[in-house]
């Protein structure tokens, strides 16, 4: 894992520490145990890491899913989402992994297979252009191949051609010879079969001609007839068939027409259920009900809308609108909008404001006790407010009345009674408007030193009281002299406005710490 | 207290990181199902009496929707929005209306669903997406500079550490959460928070190992990094999915949350009964809740009602 300990140096915070060990303190903060977590740091792994061992049992579990043979033929990237839902850490997936054989165990991996393959097939591609790409500047040599590879192309062609040849050829050879030797005999039989049946003819019509025409005629008479009987019966009955079905095509009509009728009606009858339906639903909008998901959204199922318990009622317009869309028409009022930039590499604005100290930040910089840098922030803040353009709230302040957005109801304070107040900042809540919230205790910017004599008027009683508990003279005269001395450089510091040194301590206009230099001295 | 009427359905309102009175709006025609897309840019006005409404200070027209948008943390006047078209736009006030916008990043194979930016180092966003990816970006390149593919289902929502410059945690509907580290090629870790889909996480300003995660399941929970088998506590009481949570940036166990069932609900997560407030003005599915993070107390909600209301803790958002 990320090697926690040595955040690389590009890191441009203003925090002085590791922003992994910054844990230790807002843990602190927080009431949380810091021992726990120094154990934790000292383990140099970051919190937001697994740091549980692996679990064999779930280990096992895993194993026997990926090695049935179900699962062995879904895609790797389901078998591992399942297993990632069912709570299993990443080393314990990729430990079931690797002791089922044969399966390609990570993502991670199958993604640099993957993208060999890609490369692959690029490289093969570009090899591909790449030969393509010189043939014309190879002219001759290349076209005396090209034209060999066509030639043995064309070789290939002639000689399938000739095969084809060859067997029409033999077969036609084998049709003749079939004909010649078993058709040929069969037609000479039979022309001589007819041959002699005419003779025979001949001599029998001489001696039955005369009665044999006569009751030929009267037979062929009566056959017209009972033909024509026949033919006028099955044209009746054809006759008789069409309108039967003529009938029955109507009556098969008009049952239609009953069913169009009946379908029309439901529909209408369903239109008003709905109608009335889509009523009730507004008017019970919270039925709680645990049915499981339809997805049924039209963008593609991937909106959380569509994965809802299917009872969510979405708005009429919404449904709508879906089925408007699943219709294929398109809703109206959509305009045609070019929403690209007109210049892509457009620069941005500048200046750009300071950022300002978010309220979570304030109480680790507290913690961290750098009071000069959040006061330099503070700062900041208050000329960013003057400079802004829009309401500079601080400056609210002094008029008495606030911005609306920032004003709270008496009803606050009952609410928050009940939860543990965290600040004790909530009766005040509206009226004071500094940047830095209530909770943290910020040391107020002390104005310069206007008149160095009263301020050193202000503070020599102070010393005289703490002079009289000792009994020591030089003591006494101790102070004073640094006090002297001391006051001499404050003015200077006030003159300068500069830094300086004073005892080899930070200097700073800040009267608290001034006295700390007083109360150091006197006890020196 | 105001509110503001949009011509689309809502999706996502976003305080400005340095602006008190400022809030972007982002907006979709027909819900998002197909259509344009808007991103306001609001001021409150400052009367005391607010029978002023509030003003756009102007807008922005796309031609998909904007499914969310979010300030940067170092140039006042950067807004980023994530839209549907897979591409995600970033708007500079500064310059007039036909300059914008300054960069279209189009990498996204799907709807971009929600945008975030670091606040911590302050230069870089995270967009998550329905393609299943998470890409991280700044602002000087025109390309990702990393992406993050590891979930199986659309990402819904990616959150910065608010103190852990590195570390991201995401919310997917292939109902796990994942916290990442940019330094790390992997997720670092994997937590299988709900049963249904994830819609929305967050972490806590001031435990940085403290997570809420909310689910179409109806329910919030928050869970602990360093133990997140269990989760700490489960919030019930949304109707509905809920949509988004949000961890209040001046109180440290409060929690905003919105949901399809209309209601904004207010949450301590410390205490017995964990509800502690619930605001109903929202007549469609609230989709859009944020806490401002310089005014303490002050929320802003929007819906697919087309409302944008602005409030004070305690205060009925609809009253005058």
């Amino acid at each position: 894992m990320g090697s926690e300990s040595t955040i690389p140096s590009t890191v441009s915070d203003a925090k002085p520490q590791n922003p992994e060990s910054e844990l230790v303190k807002p843990m602190e903060g927080n009431g949380q145990d810091p021992n726990g977590e120094t154990l934790k740091e000292t383990s140099s792994k970051s919190v937001f890491v697994n740091s549980e061992p692996i679990r064999e049992e779930q280990v096992q579990n895993a194993v026997k899913f990926l090695s049935h043979p179900k699962v062995s033929g879904s895609p790797v990237i389901y078998r591992r989402s399942f297993l990632e839902k069912k709570g299993l850490t990443k080393e314990e997936i990729d430990e079931a992994f690797r002791r089922v054989p044969d399966t390609p165990p990570t993502v991670t991996s199958a993604q640099p297979t993957m993208k060999n393959q890609d490369g692959q097939l690029n490289s093969s591609a570009n090899m591909h252009t790449q030969t393509q790409s010189p043939q014309p500047a190879a002219a001759a040599p290349t076209a005396v191949v090209s034209t060999v590879a066509t030639l043995s192309k064309y070789q290939f062609h002639w000689s399938h051609a000739f095969l084809a040849v060859g067997l029409l050829a033999a077969s036609g050879a084998g049709s003749a010879l079939f004909v010649k030797h078993a058709v040929v005999p069969r037609l000479k039989s039979w022309i001589r079969k007819v041959v002699s049946e005419e003779e025979e003819e001949e001599g029998d019509k001489k001696s039955n001609s005369k009665p044999s025409l006569n009751e030929e005629a009267a037979a062929a008479a009566k056959a017209a007839a009972a033909a024509a009987a026949d033919v006028a019966k099955v044209s009746q009955e054809m006759l008789n068939s069409k309108s039967e079905e003529k009938k029955y095509f109507e009556a098969f009509r008009s049952l239609l027409d009953v069913q169009v009728e009946e379908m029309r009606s439901m529909c209408n009858a369903i239109r008003k259920l709905e109608a009335t339906r889509d009523i009730a639903l507004s008017s019970n909008k919270q039925t709680d009900e645990h049915t499981q998901t339809l997805s049924w959204n039209v963008r593609p199922p991937s909106a959380p809308a569509s994965m809802e318990p299917s009872v969510t009622p979405h708005p009429k317009s919404y449904m709508e609108m879906t089925a408007r869309v699943h219709r294929g028409e398109k809703p109206p009022g959509i305009r045609e909008i070019n929403d690209l930039p007109p210049n892509p590499n457009q620069l941005l604005s500048n200046p750009p404001l300071a950022p300002r100290v978010k309220p979570w930040e304030v109480v680790s910089q507290a913690q961290n006790n750098s009071s000069y840098g959040l006061q330099s922030h503070t700062n900041d803040e208050g000329s960013n407010s003057k400079e802004q353009d829009s309401w500079p709230t601080s400056q609210l302040n002094g008029y008495g009345s606030e911005p609306w957005w920032q004003q709270k109801n008496m009803r606050i304070t009952e609410i928050e009674s009940e939860n543990e107040p965290q600040t004790t900042s909530n009766g005040a809540f509206g009226v004071t408007n500094q940047q830095v919230p209530q909770r943290v205790w910020v040391p107020p910017r002390a104005p310069p030193v206007a008149m160095p004599e009263a301020a050193a008027a202000i503070r020599q009683p102070k010393p005289l009281i703490p002079r009289g508990q000792t009994s020591n003279d030089q003591i006494s005269a101790g102070p004073s002299d640094d006090i002297d001395d001391e006051l001499q450089r404050v003015t200077k510091v006030s003159e300068s406005g500069g830094q300086l040194e004073i005892n080899n301590e930070s200097p700073s206009l800040e009267s608290n710490e001034i006295r700390e230099q007083e109360i150091s001295n006197e006890r020196n | 207290m105001p509110i503001f009427k949009t011509p689309f359905n809502g999706y996502a309102v976003k305080f400005s990181p340095f602006y008190e009175n400022r809030l972007a709006v982002a907006t979709a025609q027909n819900f998002g199902i197909l259509g344009n897309g808007r991103v306001h840019v609001l001021d409150l006005t400052p009367t005391p009496t607010p029978t002023a409404p509030i003003s756009e200070v102007c807008a922005f027209d796309t031609a998909d929707a904007v499914y969310d948008c979010t300030w940067s943390e170092d140039n006042d006047n950067l807004l980023v929005t994530a839209i549907g078209d897979g591409s995600v736009k970033l708007w500079d006030l500064a310059l007039p209306p036909t300059s914008n916008p300054i960069r279209s990043l189009h990498e996204h194979s799907r709807e971009v669903h929600s945008v975030d930016w670091n606040p911590v180092r302050k230069d870089s966003f995270l967009t998550s997406s329905w393609d299943d990816t998470i890409k991280l970006w700044t602002v000087d390149r025109p390309a990702s500079v990393r992406t993050f593919k590891e979930h199986a289902y659309c990402v819904y929502s990616s959150v910065w550490n608010p103190r852990h410059g590195d570390v991201f945690a995401s919310a997917s509907g292939d109902c796990t959460v994942r916290i990442w580290d940019v330094r790390d090629p992997a997720s670092t870790m994997i937590i299988p928070a709900h049963d249904f889909e994830i819609l929305s996480c967050d972490w806590n300003k001031y435990d940085d190992c403290i997570i809420a995660t909310a689910s179409v399941d109806k329910s919030i929970k928050v869970w602990d990094v360093r133990n997140f088998r269990i989760p700490i506590t489960v919030l019930n009481g949304h109707n509905y999915a809920v949509r988004r949570v949000k961890f209040s940036p001046h109180r440290e166990s409060l929690i905003v949350s919105c949901s399809y069932d209309m209601t904004v609900c207010l949450w301590d997560y410390r205490v017995e009964d964990a509800l502690v407030g619930r605001y109903d003005h929202h007549t469609e599915f609230a989709v859009g809740v944020d806490m401002s993070v310089l005014v303490e107390g002050l929320f802003a909600s929007t819906g697919w009602d087309e409302l944008v209301y602005v409030w004070q803790h305690g205060n009925d958002p609809r009253a005058p």
